[in-house]
């Protein structure tokens, strides 16, 4: 794999250097945006391997990026925030994931690695929000379980600091099933907002 | 919001003016003194002007006494006037003409900018004006009785209401007001530390080579979250108090906030990050059982300080009440997990892990919870509570 090329979008020009110095050699900047409209037009133009976006950015943030150029490239949402909604919406909207801005530099690279390879980066803060969600649409509809037992075990193990690799030896499967897992959560996610939105819209008579 | 109210009493009381012309100029084969009701018109006319025009120009005028008093005694004159510019018998006519809406203008202005009792005290006043305009009109107070006294009656109540009913409710326009501007306030501190202050304590965290600046820059970030998650949860505490429910919010931060010190603290002794998650549906709890836990937090944070050789913790808590959920379920309990990624020790043949769910249990005991520790050689430990 060659150079990783990169579009850093972040409203804060002192966090946009701080990450360029952090990705290292492996990874290459293509541009750089402040808002999400110009991350959009840059994403467009450059056509990177990966976007590495802060959520609140003026014109939309992170989410307006996200359903805007989720079919295009791989999006990974970096934010001091660990337990809002709108982070839901914004992995809900195509991100493959999302860290916090305090991870520190070389986990901060290996998980833009694994993200520009198409792996979902699922951190611990992430997990336990996704959990939190899927108890409240299951408690919402009445106690059907939207996830598998599995499923619900690996973004557990997830949510409380676990690696793929140690969940992997924790329920004897491989590494890529754990993926797998993660990944179909995400989908189901993805799937669940969706459907909510559907509902709201026709119980509330829009369409 | 005031402001618009102002405007819409501007317009009522130059429509006021229009209908009570209009009146006069219809009844005045009725008139029995022209040229005073004509000033009294004029005068009127004349207020009515210049409140337009402050309005406009200066609106906060309008909310003086001075004012107000002079709008009130205009009002009453025209109102007393009404039973004396008019001939005998006009006072229980169907049209009496300078004491209808115009009057009613006063009283509601004294409502709105003065709050409920002066506006009843207004409404009341110009109830009493217009007995004084029926004596003037030549009725004797012994024959006031049946529909006249009723008529009375009714228009001095309704005047009374008319000004408290605007005072109260220029009263709740005003403390609405007043909320939204608090709450958009605090949004705003909230958003600037947030977009501002945790941005850059979190640059300085990442970036510094010097331990200790690290360190103090995550504990002042942790605090700085604490604050605004804080303050957000008090204030929708105590909006849902003054609703009459669900007191469990403060518990709830309790046990939040009583995690993190357990975290901070251990922070300030062992250079080791700790990251806390909390699930956004823990549901309340007893305090026994958040103080349980809390000190729980800080057994298990102190061994893997000491132990581990970790170079990051992570604790999550969640609600333990699926069927699915490790505890097997029982609602309301509470599950915690602190994992460290460090060294980790085989179970069966280090006496450490005795040791540390010992003194784990010991804290649990209390409050019926339990405690699991799994670990491996090279693998991390991780220690699970249910309580």
């Amino acid at each position: 794999m060659g150079l990783i090329r990169v579009v850093l979008a972040d409203d804060h020009p002192i966090w946009r250097s701080g990450v360029r110095a952090d990705l290292g050699p492996a990874f290459e900047v293509v541009a750089e945006a402040s808002t999400a409209p110009e991350a959009i037009a840059a994403i467009i133009a450059a056509a990177p391997d990966l976007v590495v976006c802060d959520l609140h950015m003026p014109g939309g943030g992170g989410i307006a990026v996200a359903r805007a150029c989720a079919g295009q490239t791989r999006i990974v949402m970096l934010t001091v925030s660990e337990a809002e909604r709108d982070l839901l919406d914004a992995v809900a909207a195509g991100a493959v994931g999302y860290l916090t801005k305090s991870t520190p530099p070389d986990q901060l690279r290996q998980g833009l690695l694994r993200a520009a390879r198409g792996e979902p980066v699922f951190s611990p803060a992430l997990a336990s929000l996704v959990l939190g969600e899927f108890r409240r649409l299951a408690k919402a509809s009445g106690g059907a379980q939207p996830i598998s037992t599995r499923e619900r075990e690996v973004l557990q193990l997830v949510a409380r600091g676990h690696s793929y690799r140690e969940i992997g030896a924790e329920l004897f499967i491989s590494d890529k099933t754990v993926e797998n897992h993660v990944r179909n959560i995400l989908g189901k996610l993805h799937l669940t907002r969706k459907q909510e939105l559907i509902r709201y819209a026709l119980e509330h008579g829009i369409e | 919001m005031q402001r618009s109210v102002l405007r819409g009493m501007a317009v009522f009381r130059a429509v006021a003016w229009v209908l009570m012309a209009g009146l006069v100029a219809i009844s005045r084969h009725q008139l029995v003194r022209p040229w005073p009701t004509l000033g009294l018109l004029g005068l009127a006319l004349a207020i009515t002007v210049v409140l337009w025009v402050w309005e406009r120009t200066a609106p906060e005028r309008l909310l003086r006494p001075g004012v107000l008093a002079v709008e009130l005694a205009c009002g009453v004159t025209l109102v007393v006037s009404d039973g004396w510019v008019f001939g005998p018998g006009h006072a229980f006519s169907t049209a009496p003409a300078l004491g209808v809406a115009w009057p009613l203008a006063a009283v509601l202005s004294v409502g709105l900018a003065a709050g409920p009792r002066p506006g009843l005290a207004a409404g009341i006043l110009v109830g009493a004006a217009r007995v004084v305009a029926t004596l003037l009109n030549g009725v004797h107070m012994h024959t006031i009785t049946g529909n006249p006294l009723v008529s009375l009656a009714t228009t001095t109540v309704l005047y009374t209401m008319a000004g408290g009913v605007a005072g109260y409710v220029s009263r709740l326009l005003v403390r609405a007001e007043e909320e939204i501007a608090a709450a958009r306030a605090r949004q705003d501190v909230t958003r600037t530390l947030h977009d501002g202050v945790l941005q850059t304590l979190a640059v300085v965290e990442r970036r510094t080579d010097d331990p200790e600046l690290a360190a103090l820059a995550r504990r002042q970030e942790q605090e700085l979250r604490d604050y605004l998650f804080g303050l957000e949860a008090a204030h929708q505490g105590s909006a849902r108090r003054r609703g009459g429910t669900d007191p469990g919010t403060t518990d709830r931060v309790t046990l939040v906030s009583g995690l993190r010190q357990a975290a901070r603290r251990f922070e300030e002794v062992f250079p080791i990050p700790v990251e806390i998650l909390v699930a956004p549906d823990v549901p309340a709890l007893s305090s026994p059982v958040a103080v349980a836990l809390c000190a729980a937090l800080g057994e298990a944070l102190t061994n893997a300080g000491k132990h581990a050789a970790a170079s990051r913790i992570t604790v999550y808590c969640e609600p333990d009440d699926g069927p699915e959920t490790p505890g097997g379920g029982a609602p309301g309990r509470i599950f915690l997990s602190v994992k460290d990624d460090g060294v980790g020790f085989d179970p069966s043949t280090v006496p450490e892990g005795i040791g540390l769910s010992r003194s784990i249990r010991g804290r649990l005991d209390e409050v019926g919870g339990r405690v699991e520790i799994t670990s491996r050689p090279g693998a991390g430990t991780e220690v699970r509570l249910w309580a």
